[in-house]
């Protein structure tokens, strides 16, 4: 059964046995994690069926880059969402964990899969220090000074001989042979990917989750709800960086190389916003919908036409026609629609 | 034994001008207080004050014994101190049961919450009716009636409520009287600023009428009411013949 989101914040639903048949939720929303484990079970069973998918490593690579803006659109959306606070920089973090993992792999041979959750962390750190800096401002100004911290970290990487300077630094493969090479990336991802969700769930069924929407909705009165807004927002910036963190390790891992560029653009980080706006700002389930939409018709068109950026025209259409006709995302206006499919609500 | 002493108080917005001059008032426990005046007479600014959304420029705000001037909103509430402003603060897009909730955002015991929520439910049963509903769909009158069980929801010693019944119909307006009776009744000290002037100082023991920064008349209500001066100057009516102008 779905929590009442306001249940498990400070005031806890606890009825009696008989209440909670009643409360149950009819149809098919009782069903609805019945239909979200079989997609689960479905995701970690993919990699088995090998002889029955052509182009298995293909197919393996698309899953994970997919479970990766998934967890990576998901993290941002408890800052940017939940909260109401655009970043246009969280990709600073994705290029931390890849950084902290590709050096350890590196200079001491310690494989990412061991240490991305040390990535994860190091991105947290960077989150509170940047938050506590940046969570100053709010609006454009907030925006611009997550750009910056892009461009900074894209400057001192560039110049860093020890990070390799521009040309990054070369990483070796996994010691696999290339038809089993990415199972372990496809199944890193899958988890990272729960990860984030399951953090975004928690953190909006929560006191705290609470207390974000009320800052997204007015900080002034949220203030003077006794939210502590300044607390919250940074706890919400870090927060939001462990997953991308975790996420850029291994991704760095995956391409073999780290490198500036990779990392530290602003086209990365558009698109996670991208990915949360289109599917649900402030939603849970949204940033998924987002992530796996975008990512497969990106990837549709780009099998259809071909490398002739074709691909961005389509993005770009979709995104007008998103804003058109569901101006709080796929999965925000059909919940205000009441016409979200029941598997779809996890708010 | 007042718990409520303002101090010379003085206060502005920005680097304007003075709206509160050295204002002076005294809040006693489980009295009901109407605040009455002009436009621009600073009714507004002394409960911002109080709450601490505007710091005062000199003077002091002590409740019970311990300074507020100095303190943030939060900080006040936490004290017992609860402002319902004009724009009711509520969170429009949130349901009614979590503005309620956000209400007791400082309480940390959820059996407690729990208790109230189900005391602001009794006492505002259509609150309990549209519990799931946006709080932003709600008509003015049960927007108010939330505003208030928001504020009841902290469980204040000391409540202030700025025009409740602005821009509802009188029906609805006659509801809200009853309500802020019934608060009165449960020993809350309450502090109503009200348009309706006339009806604000029946429902109050004590009224205080404030001019240009300060307090120009305060005593019981009745006898604000029968006071000539204030009656001509004040409740726009007639102070020879009580009619209304």
């Amino acid at each position: 059964m779905i929590e009442d989101r306001a249940a498990v914040g400070p005031e806890p639903s606890d009825p009696e046995p008989e209440q909670q048949e009643a409360q149950r939720p009819p149809g098919p929303a009782r069903y609805r994690w019945y239909v979200l484990a079989a997609v689960v079970v479905a995701l970690f069973a993919l990699p088995l069926f090998r002889p029955m998918i052509s182009s298995y490593n293909y197919v393996l690579t698309l899953g994970a880059l997919i479970l990766m803006w998934v967890a990576m659109s998901s993290s941002w959306n408890i800052l940017g969402g939940f909260a109401g606070y655009i970043s246009l920089g969280h990709s600073v973090f994705m290029g931390v964990g890849g950084y902290v993992a590709g050096v350890l792999l590196y200079y001491h041979g310690i494989s990412p899969f061991l240490t991305a959750p040390l990535g994860g962390l190091a991105a947290v750190a960077l989150g509170f220090l940047a938050g506590f800096i940046t969570l100053r401002t709010r609006g454009p100004a907030f925006i611009i000074s997550t750009i910056a911290l892009l461009f900074m970290f894209l400057l001192m990487t560039d110049n860093f001989e020890y990070l390799g300077g521009a040309a990054g630094l070369p990483l070796p493969a996994l010691p696999l042979s290339q038809e089993w090479l990415r199972v372990p990336f496809y199944y890193a991802m899958l988890l990272i990917a729960l990860g984030a969700i399951w953090t975004a769930y928690r953190v909006a069924h929560s006191k705290f989750g609470m207390g974000l929407r009320a800052i997204a909705e007015d900080e002034v009165k949220a203030e003077v709800a006794g939210v502590p807004t300044r607390l919250y927002k940074i706890s919400a910036f870090a927060i939001s960086a462990f997953w991308v963190g975790v996420a850029g390790a291994i991704y760095g891992y995956s391409i073999a190389f780290v490198r500036p560029t990779v990392f530290f653009t602003i086209a990365i980080s558009a698109q996670m916003v991208l990915m949360a706006i289109i599917g649900g700002k402030g939603t849970v389930a949204g940033p998924v919908v987002g992530a796996v939409l975008i990512y497969a018709i990106n990837e549709l068109s780009l099998v259809a036409f071909g490398a002739t950026e074709f691909n961005i025209v389509i993005q770009g259409t979709m995104l007008v026609a998103v804003l058109l006709f569901f101006p709080l995302g796929i999965v925000g206006t059909l919940r205000k629609m009441n016409r979200l499919p029941a598997f779809l609500n996890w708010d | 034994m007042p718990i409520l002493e303002i101090t010379d108080v003085s206060a502005g917005y920005g680097s304007g001008p003075d709206i509160l001059r050295g204002l002076s008032l005294e809040v006693e426990e489980a009295k009901s207080y109407c605040i009455i005046g002009p436009n621009g007479a600073g009714k507004s600014t002394l409960f911002k004050v109080i709450a601490g959304l505007l710091h005062p420029r000199t003077g002091n705000v002590v409740f019970r014994g311990e300074s507020l001037a100095r303190r943030r909103p939060d900080q006040v509430l936490a004290t017992g101190v609860c402002f319902v402003p004009q724009d009711q603060a509520l969170f429009p897009e949130m349901s009614v049961r979590e503005n309620l909730i956000m209400g007791a955002y400082l309480v940390k015991d959820r059996s407690l919450v729990k208790e109230r929520l189900a005391r602001v439910y009794e006492m505002f049963p259509i609150l309990s009716e549209r519990a799931g509903q946006d709080a932003g769909k709600l008509s003015g009158g049960q927007q108010q009636m939330l505003a208030m069980g928001r504020a009841l929801m902290i469980d204040p010693i000391l409540l202030m409520l700025d025009e409740p019944t602005l821009g509802l119909a009188p029906q609805i307006a006659q509801q809200i009287f009853s309500q802020v009776e019934q608060l009165k009744s449960m020993g809350l000290t309450v502090v109503i600023i009200e348009q309706n002037a006339q009806r604000g100082l029946e429902l109050a023991d004590w009224g205080v009428v404030l001019d240009l920064g300060i307090v120009r008349f305060e005593g019981p209500s009745e006898g604000i009411l029968e006071d000539p001066r204030i009656r001509e100057l004040y409740l726009g009516k007639a102070a020879s013949t009580g009619e209304t102008r």
